[in-house]
């Protein structure tokens, strides 16, 4: 019982929602931004670029 | 800002980035090389219907042409590194991001699940309505093909989360319902499905990308884990 509590614990952050929160929306902002550059971008400099690279991932390309 | 968290999730990106690039180059590459063949073939710019599209990107026609692109001057391996260097570090802060955001915490131990997850998410989920596409392969308006898609990878990780970390049952019923409804609703197909890419290449290229995807996010959740043990455990528990 004491272990199950203590994976438990391990797995959440003690940490409140406010400290979180800045870099949680910083990182998937700047995440989903580098994700859209690099896979959906309609951009044919982009496109080329990373063409093989949107292939492999399965992209929607062309 | 927990500066130490973001450092540490660019770098297990980074690294996962750069490990993708062999493995690349180990199936897919050489597949779309393969397929690239038969595009030239089929009369230079045969991308099916999507060609008609009024959402296509290639207005020129010929930005496809890969030596006389718009791409980076890097060279294609070059380019192919830096797309993928940008590629881990994006999915390594949405995945770092999520986490945060829920009050979990990412370890060396627990890292390869959330790798699946988003190899779930982000791979296996859409490739069942939009299948790893060759060039040269036909597929339906490019534009229609991304918003499935985007909105495919944010349903599944919303599934995902209701079924896996909420204990409540309708939350799991919800889940799966959100997994299942754009797969319900249906991905955008193209009218004519006839290709100059023999089938035998498609279906390699489409276990090849799924294999790619899978080593990736495999090495960028258990890096990610490790990373973030290592150096941003201090912040997190300051």
């Amino acid at each position: 019982m004491a272990a199950r509590i203590e994976t438990a614990s391990s797995q959440s952050l003690s940490l409140p929602l406010a400290t979180r929160l800045t870099t949680a929306v910083v990182s998937l902002f700047l995440g989903a931004f580098l994700i859209y550059g690099v896979g959906l971008a309609q951009s044919d400099a982009l496109h080329d670029s990373a063409h093989d690279t949107r292939h492999s991932y399965g992209f929607p390309c062309h | 800002m927990l500066v130490r968290y973001l450092l540490a999730t660019l770098v297990a990106g980074l690294f996962a980035g750069i490990l993708v690039t062999p493995a690349m180059y180990l199936r897919t590459v050489p597949l779309i090389l393969h397929a690239e063949t038969f595009e030239d073939a089929a009369g230079g710019h045969d991308h099916g219907s999507a060609e008609a599209g009024a959402a296509h990107s290639h207005a020129a026609g010929e930005a496809h042409e890969e030596e006389q692109g718009a791409e980076l001057p890097f060279g294609r391996l070059g380019n192919t590194i830096l797309a993928n260097l940008v590629a881990g570090a994006g999915f390594a802060l949405a995945l770092g991001g999520v986490a945060l955001l829920l009050g979990k915490r990412i370890t060396a131990c627990n890292g390869i699940y959330w790798g699946l997850a988003g190899f779930f998410v982000f791979a296996l989920s859409p490739s069942l309505g939009l299948a790893p596409e060759l060039p040269a392969m036909p597929a339906a308006d490019l534009g229609e093909r991304q918003l499935w898609w985007v909105a495919t990878v944010l349903l599944s990780a919303i599934g995902l989360y209701l079924i896996a970390l909420r204990p409540e049952i309708w939350a799991k019923v919800m889940g799966l319902v959100l997994i299942a409804l754009p797969h319900l609703y249906g991905a955008p197909q193209p009218d004519d499905l006839s290709s100059p890419v023999p089938a035998v290449l498609a279906s390699e290229y489409a276990v090849a990308s799924l294999a790619t995807n899978l080593f990736m996010w495999a090495v960028l959740g258990v890096a990610l884990g490790w990373m973030l043990q290592r150096y941003a455990v201090a912040e997190l528990e300051g």
